[in-house]
């Protein structure tokens, strides 16, 4: 026996990074384990590949920064690799599987021509943990989302040969594409485009009945994942809060000119359309709530989620793309440090904090009255 | 986990219902010639030389202070020896060998309870400064400085919250000593002529506060109150006691005498009655010696000076004598570690904790914010890490790490298991330098 020297505190909370990463895990469970059910062997091969490439590139990192430094001698493969080896941790293992298996969910079950999606996925998933996380100097370190990041270069590259599975949905519209892609095909005009969704059954939506990437149309099992990370306090509930709360008061405003203007459609079927359509609850529950890539202080988180928000919702509704929410995530990745900066930072809702954050929702719902606000409607 | 600490489990447990135990007075006890807050001692006595119990045989030298140090045992002084003090350092000890007669030194003489009455808070200064009185919650602040003024004192809080898991010795002090704990406020309501006085105990001491609030009721109109406070860690912080008990927010680097608060930990409380009421310095106090290193965790009464190894071998010794021990001195949040179990009970002891050493491995920061949720004063422990780490001065002093209190509240909700208190120290020396 021999007495230790350390410094206070000397009792720790049981809790750890790993930990906190199966939670992430096992709120993720719900989804996988639907998608595999609905789209089988396609979600098992989105979910596997990339996570074992996310895996791979993390090993391999993990032994690179952890080679046998410059001493003047030549050290063999084994020697480093051994060094290495030994500083693999749990952690290492879990941190891209979370990754890997979020950005699976966001692929869709097919391409055309087939092969595409192997490319896709490869690419994306490489893509998102090198350029994502990786460069950055892995866990911890990252300012963007590594499965958004991933997301969005497969999307951009390869989004035009994506087939989404139909799903028990056949779309009037056109064949292979999800229910926000319709939309924009549906008519290029703002409003006009929103005279179909009525035809959509909110039950169905919410079900996962609807075309969609693999995960993120089973609202029913993110919101049990939501749950489980709200209790387990493995995501921040001020950001789930006020992204969805954020996303849900823009939409009602967005819906009074909607329901206004466009005939046949109810204002509160528009309100649940937009909520329960895209990734706006998967984003919520498993991309904003990415710790690392979000601001460290409560006002700061409030402020991202606003914010977050408020880009989807300008994205949707503007914008020549159908879906905003990885686009979204990533520009706020952006904005995190700055929201974090030691100038203003602190942890206190200061007069001026809250004045900043309702100015930042004002600029959003002046945007979408002004956009909405003079737009004529044709079908 | 993102959450903030609502409450440490505070493992109190069993311990608080155990009776304090008196410890046999050691054949040897141990005097610093220098402590945290005082340079070396000079001492008046010489090799040889018979002391009596209470006997003043030295004197230490602060820069703004004196601290007398008082025999706890009568007999012969036997030379200086070196062990470990509190503050972790090595440093020189007078042995006095104990002829175990414990022979009062003759100037220790009871008040009368008119005299008492009559003494002004310029005397009680005088009587707790001869007495060598320092803050025994573990501050070891004087505390004839707090009489020294003569700021008008509106209320009088009695610290009787004992945040800090694990130690119980207060709380067996306030059970056993129950009188002469409110006696001690009633000399403090006549030092400072204030009739408002708070006695601030957690709210789950239910007991506690019954107890309390049952004895007081021979004191009606007397204005001592039993006030409950929260659960939660670090309640004992006087300026978190002052904001749930008043509701009033001390600002960072003001006393709360300027409030008109006056302060006091209860095993204070306890030594002001000594000193005033039977004119004795501090002898003995109260030390809880537990942890899940110990094989009967206890509380004792212990003389000052007892070497930490007698008190060792009356809890019976370590378990798991093959596992690697962490010695601490004070709590397990912000107790200071000893490199060897050789260390002497000194004055602001309040307890002793073994824990099997339990080797962590920092993980990298994932930016939970569960430090900056947990701070007490509000900063942001992951922030100003990284401006440690980079070295960047104008970015720590903008981020303000003087404020801290080394609570070590950041270190203890880490996720990642992050020693990031320690980076906050860096910081704070970094912010002193210009």
């Amino acid at each position: 026996m021999s007495i230790i020297k350390e410094t206070s505190p000397h009792i720790h909370r049981k809790d750890s990074l790993a930990r906190m990463l199966i939670d992430v895990l096992i709120a993720l469970a719900p989804v996988s384990i639907t998608s595999i059910a609905v789209y089988g062997l396609a979600a098992l091969r989105n979910l596997l590949l990339p996570v074992a490439i996310m895996m791979l590139a993390e090993f391999v990192f993990v032994l690179i920064m952890n080679r046998v430094p410059y001493d003047g001698n030549k050290h063999t493969f084994k020697e480093h690799f051994q060094k290495g080896w030994k500083a693999y941790r749990l952690h290492h293992v879990l941190a891209p599987i979370v990754s890997g298996v979020i950005f699976g969910l966001l692929m869709p079950s097919g391409s055309n021509p087939g092969y595409i999606i192997y490319v896709a996925l490869i690419l994306g998933s490489l893509f998102g943990i090198v350029i994502g996380k990786l460069v950055f100097g892995g866990t911890g370190q990252n300012i963007f989302n590594p499965a958004a990041a991933g997301m969005v270069f497969a999307k951009l590259c390869f989004g035009s040969k994506y087939v989404y599975g139909t799903n028990g949905y056949v779309s009037a519209v056109s064949a292979g594409g999800t229910v926000l892609s319709n939309l924009t095909e549906t008519s290029t005009n703002l409003l006009g485009r929103y005279a179909n969704i009525g035809d959509i059954s909110l039950w169905d939506m919410f079900l996962g009945r609807i075309p969609g990437t693999i995960g993120e149309a089973f609202k029913f099992a993110i919101l049990i994942g939501l749950i489980y990370l709200l209790i387990r306090r493995a995501a921040d509930w001020r950001v789930v809060l006020s992204y969805l709360g954020g996303y849900a008061a823009l939409m009602a405003v967005a819906g009074i000119f909607v329901a206004a203007k466009v005939p046949n459609v109810n204002y509160f079927q528009f309100l649940g359309f937009s909520l329960l359509s895209g990734g706006v609850l998967f984003g919520a529950t498993y991309m904003f709530t990415d710790p690392v890539t979000m601001p460290i202080n409560a006002p700061g988180r409030v402020m991202y989620g606003i914010l977050g928000a408020g880009l989807t919702v300008i994205i949707r509704v503007f914008g020549a793309l159908p879906e905003g929410v990885a686009f979204s995530i990533l520009i706020c990745n952006l904005v995190a440090p700055a929201l974090d900066h030691y100038v203003y930072s602190g942890n206190k809702f200061t007069k001026k904090k809250i004045l900043f954050t309702c100015g930042l929702a004002a600029v959003f719902v002046l945007a979408i009255c002004l956009g909405l606000g003079f737009q004529e409607v044709t079908v | 986990m993102i959450a903030p600490v609502s409450s440490i489990h505070d493992t109190k447990g069993l311990l608080q219902t155990l009776p304090t135990l008196a410890l046999d007075v050691p054949d040897y006890v141990y005097f610093a010639a220098d402590n945290a807050r005082c340079g070396a001692a000079e001492f008046y006595v010489k090799e040889g030389d018979r002391v009596l119990l209470g006997q003043l045989i030295g004197m230490r030298d602060g820069r703004f202070f004196k601290q007398p140090i008082h025999s706890s045992v009568s007999g012969t002084v036997e030379g200086f020896e070196e062990h470990y003090h509190r503050s972790g350092k090595k440093v020189k000890f007078l042995r006095i060998k104990n002829d175990h007669k414990d022979e009062w030194d003759p100037s220790i003489k009871d008040r009368s309870d008119e005299e008492i009455a009559k003494l002004t808070r310029a005397d009680f200064a005088k009587i707790l400064e001869a007495n060598a009185m320092v803050g025994l919650g573990g501050s070891s602040f004087p505390t004839y400085v707090k009489f020294n003024n003569d700021k008008k004192i509106e209320v009088i809080l009695i610290n009787a919250i004992e945040c800090e898991p694990y130690i119980t010795a207060d709380i067996r002090l306030m059970m056993e000593e129950l009188e002469k704990v409110i006696v001690g406020i009633t000399y403090l309501q006549i030092a400072f002529e204030c009739k408002k006085v708070l006695i601030c105990i957690k709210k789950k001491h239910r007991e506690l506060i019954r107890m309390y609030q049952e004895y007081l009721r021979r004191y009606e109109n007397s204005g001592i109150e039993v006030c409950p406070v929260g659960n939660f860690y670090p309640q004992g912080w006087e300026i978190a006691m002052i904001k749930s008990a008043l509701g009033i927010d001390v600002a960072t680097g003001h006393l709360p005498s300027e409030y008109g608060i006056a302060n006091f930990n209860v095993s204070t409380v306890w030594g002001i009655y000594e000193a005033v009421k039977h004119n004795r310095p501090v002898y003995e106090r109260r030390i809880s010696v537990t942890g899940d290193g110990i094989k009967y965790p206890s509380n004792f009464i212990v003389r000052l000076g007892t070497p930490l190894a007698a008190l060792l071998e009356k809890c019976g010794g370590y378990t798991e004598p093959d596992k690697d021990k962490v010695f601490i001195l004070g709590g397990p949040m912000m107790g200071a570690s000893l490199p060897s179990d050789d260390c002497i009970i000194t004055k602001t002891v309040t307890s002793v904790l073994v824990f099997n050493h339990e080797a962590k491995e920092e993980a990298p920061c994932i930016r939970c914010g569960s430090c900056v949720y947990s701070c007490p004063t509000g900063l942001e422990p992951k922030q100003i890490m990284d401006a440690v780490k980079a070295f960047d001065k104008p970015r720590i002093k903008a981020l303000n790490p003087l404020k801290c209190i080394e609570c070590g509240l950041c270190s203890y909700v880490c996720t990642s298991h992050i020693r990031v208190t320690d980076y906050i120290r860096r910081a704070k020396m970094f912010a002193k330098t210009k």
